[in-house]
């Protein structure tokens, strides 16, 4: 039960993480290899929060994600100022991750160095992780289908259409790299409280791919398939431990595979949507209303 | 001459206006020395050879690319230094000439877009979807309808613009710059690629919108029975190498020496004229 347990809790988190990453690759079409990075600030933040704070789990979760989402300008004014894009961008992400990772590694004062953070309880159960996994999902559905959503799938599809379009690129982008550090950070938080400690190992460029591989094999503008994929990637290596030293060839050999065959992802564009859910209920609640509710053109 | 119409007419009614606009790529001058005035509601031509500039131009209003030197009036602001999401809501919206749509949205999504393009609520607004945040989607979503309908698209409203045929995306195109409501209209070939029938339909679509929605347009088109029709209350200024060759109504253009000199070139000039004289 409890192994059953640690791959729910790591799965609920990593399923966070990926949908943050999701927002801003997926949707806006910006490649980040430098999640682990807010992940660390995030969780961190929220550790210290309520360890030395005794500010409450809740609360300190929601402010450690908001000062990822914070730190993530660092990042973000100066490379979309410069019009970073692609790998440039990608590699920028990177190195802030790797700089924040080494500011922990060697600062022993606050946040304990490569000793780690410890002291703190075990706050995160399942229950806590299902919450806040459905609110995730809820709130990144509600971001991506509002009109800031839709200004960032423009941008991801065509950049200068859509500035010609009156899209505040710098702005649109920011916004989705701020919610996107945010989900990280929580999911940071999440992590540190489940682990019951937190060291600056748990957040190289490993986890950070790790993220990015759920998405792109989940799929381009989709937040189902990602969260399907970060769940596998966390439970399958995790039920094949024998194999899991083989998992990055594995994950770098289905990049490759995917890439050529399916490069939107395995569920590229198709949105998440209870329209199938609302059929059914229709079906089988009111069944002489159910011709009426046609979707008209918008979706 | 240009400084004569400046002089003739007040400055401040000026829609927009290029003055002694001039850019380089290394060595090649794209534009150069170009200037352009338009009052409200006219709707001008822009036509020359392949390669003379004109798309460059719109590039230069929307600020894509930046200017090596000159000036460019926008209901009398300087549109230098401004970004091209900035002049977008300023009121200047364009079409592309290779088509530049968001290929995985639907058509609905794309002209909706351009109503969007600033989001109606705020972020708060936005995770929650406050009843105010529904109102201005419902709001937004009627407008864009409307939209679709004026160009005739409101059945593949649902469509992948991706999936629609060339000259639907044409229109599509078309609908989405009028939804950023401009004032000013930059269409780049509109009717590239299509056929005679296309063309009747899409001149009484241009003339019917701006008559309908009273907007300023400069139009680049190589379709010379489109450009004449649409324009033949107006002017044509035609480019050639970058720099303005000759500015008119229609006939003077179509008379002009040098214009078919650009056009055609020197042999098959004399040529035309001695076809003309035998006619």
């Amino acid at each position: 039960m409890g192994y059953l347990n640690a791959i729910i809790i790591l799965g609920g988190i990593n399923i966070i993480a990926a949908l943050g990453v999701a927002i801003i690759t997926g949707y806006t079409g910006l490649f980040t290899i430098g999640h682990a990075g807010f992940m660390a600030l995030g969780g961190y933040a929220c550790a210290i929060l309520v360890t030395t704070f005794h500010v409450p789990f809740a609360i300190a979760l929601i402010i450690g994600g908001l000062f990822a989402g914070l730190c993530s300008f660092i990042i973000g004014v100066p490379a979309f100022r410069s019009q970073l894009r692609g790998d440039y961008f990608a590699i920028a992400t990177l190195g802030l991750s790797e700089a924040i990772r080494l500011i922990l590694n060697t600062t022993y004062k606050v946040v304990g160095g490569a000793f780690g953070f410890m002291g703190m309880s075990n706050l995160t159960t399942v229950p806590v992780v299902v919450i806040a996994v459905i609110l995730a999902l809820f709130f990144a559905h509600m971001f991506v289908t509002s009109q800031y959503g839709k200004n960032c799938i423009a941008i991801s599809q065509d950049e200068v259409a859509a500035q010609m379009m009156g899209v505040n690129l710098l702005r649109t982008k920011l916004i989705a790299l701020f919610i996107s550090a945010f989900y990280a950070g929580v999911a940071g938080g999440l992590m540190g409280f489940y682990m019951a400690y937190l060291s600056p190992s748990f957040f190289t460029i490993t986890r950070s791919s790790d993220l990015l591989a759920a998405v792109v094999f989940g799929g381009i503008q989709s937040l189902i398939g990602p969260t399907i994929t970060a769940f596998v990637l966390v439970a399958v290596p995790e039920l094949l431990r024998v194999f899991s030293e083989w998992r990055l060839i594995v994950y770098g050999l289905l990049f490759v595979i995917i890439m050529l065959f399916r490069p939107q992802g395995l569920l590229g564009y198709v949105e998440m949507n209870f329209a199938f859910a609302r059929r059914w209920w229709n079906a089988v609640f009111t069944p002489h209303q159910a011709k009426q509710g046609t979707i008209k053109g918008d979706q | 001459m240009s400084d004569s119409i400046f002089a003739m007419k007040n400055v401040s009614s000026e829609e927009i206006s290029l003055k002694n606009l001039s850019v380089q790529f290394g060595g090649v001058r794209a534009v150069d020395n170009f200037s352009m005035t338009l009052y409200p509601g006219e709707l001008v031509g822009l036509i020359g050879p392949n390669g003379a500039g004109k798309t460059t131009v719109f590039n230069l209003i929307t600020n894509y690319i930046k200017p090596t030197s000159g000036e460019i009036f926008f209901m009398g602001k300087s549109l230098l230094g401004k970004s091209p999401d900035e002049i977008c809501r300023m009121g200047i919206s364009r079409t592309f000439q290779n088509i530049r749509l968001f290929p995985q949205m639907t058509a609905y999504e794309n002209v909706e877009l351009g109503l969007h393009n600033v989001p109606h609520y705020s972020l708060l607004e936005a995770f929650v979807r406050t009843p105010r945040a529904r109102r201005a989607e419902a709001e937004t979503r009627k407008r864009a309808l409307e939209l679709l309908e004026m160009v005739n698209l409101k059945d593949f409203a649902g469509e992948r613009a991706s999936s629609l045929p060339y000259g639907l995306q044409r229109r599509l195109e078309l609908a989405r710059a009028m939804a950023t409501s401009p004032t000013l209209l930059l269409l780049d070939e509109p009717a590239a690629g299509m056929n005679e029938d296309e063309c009747n339909e899409l001149v009484k679509l241009i003339r019917q919108i701006h008559e309908h929605m009273k907007y300023t347009i400069i139009m680049i088109e190589h379709h010379m029975n489109v450009v004449m029709e649409l324009c033949k209350n107006s002017r044509i200024y035609v480019l050639n190498l970058g720099s303005l060759l000759a500015v008119g109504s229609p006939k003077e253009i179509q008379t002009n020496p040098q214009v078919i000199k650009a056009y055609l070139g020197e042999r098959k000039h004399a040529r035309y004229n001695s076809n003309a004289g035998s006619q």
